[in-house]
């Protein structure tokens, strides 16, 4: 029983996951390769955006040698500073062209994304169905897109940004303490617990992302602007369908109560 | 819920939280390998689903 719950709810992530490739071909990806072109130009044009680069890949240009070698070479600086303090090479897993690497990436999250929701469920014990399903998925959205993006926002290559790490660390803490917050403000009834609850989901705003302290880029903001948009509109849609087939498949397939 | 139908069949407490616990390991595990993990193969592969979900990246 406890393998028919999981798997049901892999099976929603796998239809989602399929589903969200679709959608980001329509209008993410062609702004994340058109943001690229941009990202292409950046040190080759002038003095600020070479700072700028140099601020990225500093354990790059530790040498003088490997600073001219990164100044001639046609790595562009989006995939040069996926190298940054790793002596790995990079490149996309088991030689997959870069559209099948993306749509691996989506099962993955889609079933990922799928099996937590399927456990917070499981935990405060109500059950995903057909009815509440959208329900699900909109609070979902909520909890590790919307809320965060108000630190965070999506993020196109080439856009300034804050260390790595610390904005990996705030964003996890804010999709947890934003969920948390949901569910005491959503499904518990007593007025302390939706206080909390809300106090939960200010505390990360209050507290404040990581933000870069140079934020001149090279990428237009009109693109910024359209891709921040998108990629919520898309994550929305994503959560939707995987909250209403997660939803179906309970119904029909598992019923848990 | 508490409203239990006699048709579905009905996990105990225990087989509930172990599903859950479990569905949240596997699930957690599942979305830092795709977006958050710091490997370059894993990166490049996820680069443009990393973007798409914004998940902080680069």
């Amino acid at each position: 029983m406890i393998v028919k719950t999981l798997l049901a709810a892999i099976v929603a992530g796998l239809i989602a996951g399929v589903f969200m490739t679709a959608a980001q071909e329509m209008r993410v990806v062609p702004l994340i390769l058109h943001a690229e072109e941009y990202e292409i130009q950046a040190p080759a044009t002038q003095e600020p955006a070479a700072a700028g680069h140099d601020q990225h890949s500093s354990l790059n240009g530790t040498s003088p040698a490997g600073a001219l070698l990164s100044a001639l070479s046609p790595v562009t600086p989006a995939y040069a500073h996926e190298h940054e303090g790793e002596h790995e090479e990079g490149g996309i897993m088991f030689g997959l062209s870069r559209f099948s690497g993306t749509l691996l990436a989506n099962l993955v999250t889609g079933a990922g994304f799928s099996l937590l929701l399927a456990g917070v469920s499981l935990v405060i014990g109500y059950p995903i169905t057909l009815a509440n399903g959208a329900l699900w998925g909109a609070c979902g959205w909520l909890a590790v897109h919307l809320l965060p993006a108000i630190g965070l926002p999506p993020e196109l290559p080439g856009f300034p940004a804050a260390e790595l790490g610390e904005r990996q660390v705030w964003w996890a803490a804010t999709v947890l303490l934003s969920a948390a917050g949901l569910y005491l403000l959503a499904l518990r009834r007593e007025l302390v617990a939706k206080i909390v609850g809300l106090a939960l989901i200010a505390a990360p705003q209050i507290y404040g992302a990581p933000q870069p302290l140079d934020i001149s880029s090279n990428v237009p903001a009109v693109l910024g602007a359209e891709f921040a948009v998108a990629a919520l509109a898309t994550t929305l849609a994503f959560w939707l369908v995987l909250g209403v087939v997660s939803g179906f498949i309970n119904d029909r397939f598992v019923k848990v109560r | 819920m508490a409203t239990s139908t006699a048709s579905s069949i009905s996990l105990s407490l225990n087989d509930r939280l172990v599903a859950g616990i479990s569905a949240l390991l596997i699930g957690a595990f599942l979305v830092f390998g795709a977006g958050l993990a710091n490997s370059a193969v894993l990166h490049d592969t996820a680069h443009d689903t990393r973007h798409s979900y914004g998940f902080p990246c680069h």
